[in-house]
């Protein structure tokens, strides 16, 4: 009896949690396709979240005008958290498998030599921002930029109470839903990005949104600010002016909202500009081969309610993204012709090239040449914001393009930085020192004979033995200090001498590159064999720059060849590239004995065949 | 797949060989004294040399044989060795080594079948049973090549072309992937087969100086 009651009290309870999974989990309006292709029309209200937790709605007549919520706005139709734990968000989720090594985000501080990959995921080679003491905050600020949001720039880690007060200031960064699928013409993420240095993240989509203007800067606002306070006598406070007709009488605001994010949204954060000795300009160079044929970014890399976007490559199922990414690669549409797409013959290219080789080696990214180029980055360069560097030295210096063999054990196109950076090191264990510190101890040193550049000013071995003496007194750090650069490692010795040496902690930080793709006729080998297997081909024996600050000691590397870096015998692939100069002749030779060795197995074959017959005849 | 059917082709062929050995020398009533063994072994070592009854041009078609034959061995261990023993495909500096000597072979083979094609033809009386016994220790002519010499000869010979002209025809840029792939697989089986051909033709060859 007590047993069936404990049982009956279990299935309920059982049933209550299930029942209430399931109401988080329903779905939302936006949440689930009709089937319609057509695209829904969002007339919809403004709202802000305020600080009671309360959605309050927006109007056009409200005193003071307050900026709109994305979370209070989108949310009441489509599942924000879902869709905030898509790629583009999840980065500082732990939980989330990190996939194949992508572009990082580099910070750089040209004054203490500092130029580093940063990540929150766990890619390797690179660096979390916590490890050189970049605090969530500190990290939007420096990248919000060109992030869409959400993640990171909800501010949910924050620590340190003064950045908990800052936070309330200049509110949180959440997930922009306009940074990808608001197709109007007048919606300016650069404006955005001037928002998030002003540190108005609270505004920011406002002010890039179209219809609206935001003024002032948080960042010059008190700890105590209240942004539902107006100070009118403040011409700093950030303010909100709504264009007019943007209300309708219903208090309903029109977004030009798409499904299908239209290119030129992915191109602000997804830019390359190629750095290369003859000056190559924007517009000379062709688009991706894709999008001249009509297709958009996102006709490739889709993507579900939850966000994982495709990235394209042929593993990610396995890697945290969804089965259906394996349908997106380039062989599930060009295997087959889908939708037209041409299936390669690649006539006369033996079948190793496929398994040693992704498609992007020939297809994708600029063609290699007897040195490599540089490339600027939306990301790594601000491009398309106000405070881009138009300099073609400008830090960070990113090497493409670098042939390298990539996780999956295939060659395939990289973009590389050399990491600089000041570290101690415990045993063999290198950690980086906190940029606070550098800054105080080697910035002082560095910057006196500093000129205003925007690439490197280079420093020699005396300046780096000060500011490692300089930090080897800082109590804080433990081990002793050392100064990573241009794939060089260097220390004090017992003399107090600096000394230099290879070290795994100076390994470049290389990300595979899957654009601009090239069509058959402009693809690597297009011509013949030679355009990767001669002594002087750039696919092995390019130069690739190593890049840092510390002026180059005698007999350092300031190349190296492209085949180190896809871990090939420098001898046997200098050998095999030799061979081909032979390869005609050994055509013409084995071609020739198989035109002789036919001929002879022709003329005893009707000899046979004239036997026969004779004996045929006789027996008639 | 072709590792084991490589695998299979070779066992059969050298327990065939063995077995075959096996049979004559009990049939013969041969001991197997370590002494024998070792005359047999030199005897072997001999059959390298270069005869001095041999004319201008037989020192050039023993020469060629010889070099056919150095070849043949380095591209079978070449093209088998990692097939067979490291389960990949060839490459590196086998696979350099492989292609050298690949035009030198398909030289050779070419002057071989020009040389010894008239030899090794069959004749009236390969067709008749009774001359064929008749025929068998003799030592001159035609009659040199004996029935199996010969096959396995034109075997040899008819086996080169599609080795050959499978490996060339995909160095141009004539065929896509699938047909590529179709023509290595071509060019890995008749280079089996060659070389099963190739192991009995000079087992019979060496049968048949042992007899003389």
């Amino acid at each position: 009896m007590r047993k069936g009651l404990i049982i009956a009290v279990g299935l309920c309870w059982l049933i209550l949690v299930v029942s209430v999974t399931a109401d988080t989990e329903q779905k939302l309006l936006g949440d689930e396709s009709d089937g319609s292709r057509a695209v829904p029309v969002h007339l919809i209200k403004l709202f802000i979240k305020l600080i009671d937790g309360e959605s309050q709605q927006i109007s056009g007549d409200d005193e003071p005008l307050l900026p709109f919520s994305t979370r209070q706005t989108c949310g009441p139709c489509h599942n924000y958290n879902k869709i905030s734990s898509g790629w583009h968000f999840n980065a500082g989720d732990a939980k989330v498998a990190p996939g194949r090594a992508g572009q990082p985000w580099i910070f750089v501080d040209a004054d203490t030599g500092t130029q580093v990959p940063l990540s929150y995921r766990d890619w390797p080679g690179t660096f979390k921002p916590k490890q050189f003491g970049i605090t969530d905050w500190q990290f939007v600020k420096l990248f919000g930029r060109q992030m869409p949001g959400g993640g990171v720039g909800e501010l949910e880690g924050l620590e340190k109470g003064e950045e908990i007060m800052r936070g309330f200031v200049s509110g949180k960064l959440e997930t922009n839903c306009l940074s990808c699928h608001n197709a109007d013409p007048a919606y300016n993420q650069s404006e955005y990005a001037d928002q998030i240095e002003r540190e108005n993240f609270r505004w920011a989509v406002t002010a890039a949104c179209g219809f609206a203007s935001v003024d002032g800067l948080a960042k010059k606002m008190s700890d105590t600010y209240d942004y539902l306070m107006p100070e009118p006598s403040n011409p700093d406070v950030p303010t909100v002016v709504y264009c007019e007709n943007t209300f309708d009488h219903k208090s309903k605001v029109f977004f030009d909202i798409v499904r299908k994010v239209p290119s030129r949204r992915c191109y602000f954060c997804h830019s390359n500009k190629i750095i290369d000795e003859a000056g190559t300009e924007r517009w000379t160079t062709d688009e991706d081969v894709h999008l001249a044929a009509g297709l958009s970014c996102v006709d490739c890399h889709r993507h579900g309610l939850d966000h994982n976007i495709v990235r394209g490559y042929e593993d990610q199922g396995d890697a945290g993204g969804t089965c259906d990414s394996c349908h997106f690669t380039c062989e599930s549409c060009h295997a087959k012709g889908r939708l037209g797409a041409p299936v390669p013959e690649h006539k006369g290219i033996p079948p190793v090239h496929f398994d040693r080789l992704s498609c992007t080696t020939c297809h994708s990214g600029p063609l290699p040449g007897k040195k490599n180029s540089r490339v600027k980055t939306a990301r790594a360069h601000a491009l398309g914001t106000l405070s881009a560097v138009k300099a073609d030295d400008a830090l960070p210096h990113i090497e493409t393009v670098v042939f390298a063999k990539a996780e999956d054990g295939k060659i395939g196109p990289h973009n590389l930085i050399w990491p600089a950076f000041w570290a101690s090191m415990e045993g063999q264990v290198v950690t980086p020192i906190d940029m606070e510190i550098v800054k105080q101890t080697a910035g002082k040193i560095l910057a006196v004979e500093r000129t205003r550049s925007t690439g490197w000013q280079k420093f020699d071995a005396e300046q780096i033995k000060k500011v490692l003496t300089s930090l080897s007194s800082v109590k804080s750090i433990n081990g002793s200090p050392v100064y990573i650069a241009g794939g060089k490692f260097y220390s004090l010795d017992k003399k107090g001498q600096v000394t230099s040496a290879e070290h795994n902690a100076a390994e470049p930080y290389l990300w595979p590159i899957a654009h601009d793709v090239r069509p058959t006729t402009q693809s690597l080998g297009a011509g013949e064999c030679q355009d990767c297997h001669s002594t002087k081909a750039p696919f092995f024996f390019g130069q690739v720059a190593v890049d840092g600050p510390v002026n180059a000691e005698k007999n350092a590397d300031e190349y190296k060849k492209m085949l180190e870096f896809q871990q090939l015998p420098p001898f046997y692939t200098w050998a095999f590239a030799a061979s081909f100069v032979f390869r005609p002749w050994m055509k013409i030779i084995a071609g020739g004995s198989c035109a002789i060795i036919a001929a002879v197995l022709l003329l005893y074959a009707l000899k046979a065949l004239g036997f026969i017959t004779k004996i045929l005849v006789n027996k008639d | 797949m072709f590792r084991i059917v490589t695998i299979i082709g070779f066992v059969i062929t050298i327990a065939g060989i063995v077995c075959h050995y096996i049979a004559l020398s009990v049939g013969k009533g041969r001991r197997w004294r370590p002494i024998d063994i070792l005359r047999k072994l030199v005897f072997l070592l001999t059959l390298l040399f270069l005869e001095q009854k041999l004319s201008a041009i037989g020192i050039f078609r023993k020469l060629v044989y010889l070099l056919a034959l150095l070849c043949f061995v380095v591209l079978a261990v070449t093209g088998f060795f990692p097939t067979l023993i490291l389960g990949e495909h060839l490459s590196g500096y086998l696979l350099m080594v492989h292609a050298t000597f690949a035009p030198v072979f398909a030289g050779c083979v070419a002057v071989l079948s020009v040389m010894w094609a008239h030899n090794c033809r069959f004749t009236k009386n390969n067709l008749q049973q009774e001359a064929l016994t008749k025929t068998t220790d003799s030592a001159t002519g035609s009659e040199k090549c004996k029935i199996g010499q010969k096959i396995s000869f034109w075997l040899i010979v008819s086996l080169t072309v599609p080795l050959i002209l499978s490996i060339v025809a995909s160095m141009f840029p004539l065929f896509g992937t699938d047909i590529q792939k179709l023509l290595l697989n071509l060019h890995r089986y008749s280079a089996l087969l060659l070389a099963i051909a190739a192991i009995v033709h000079t087992y019979l060859i060496i049968l048949t100086q042992t007899r003389k």
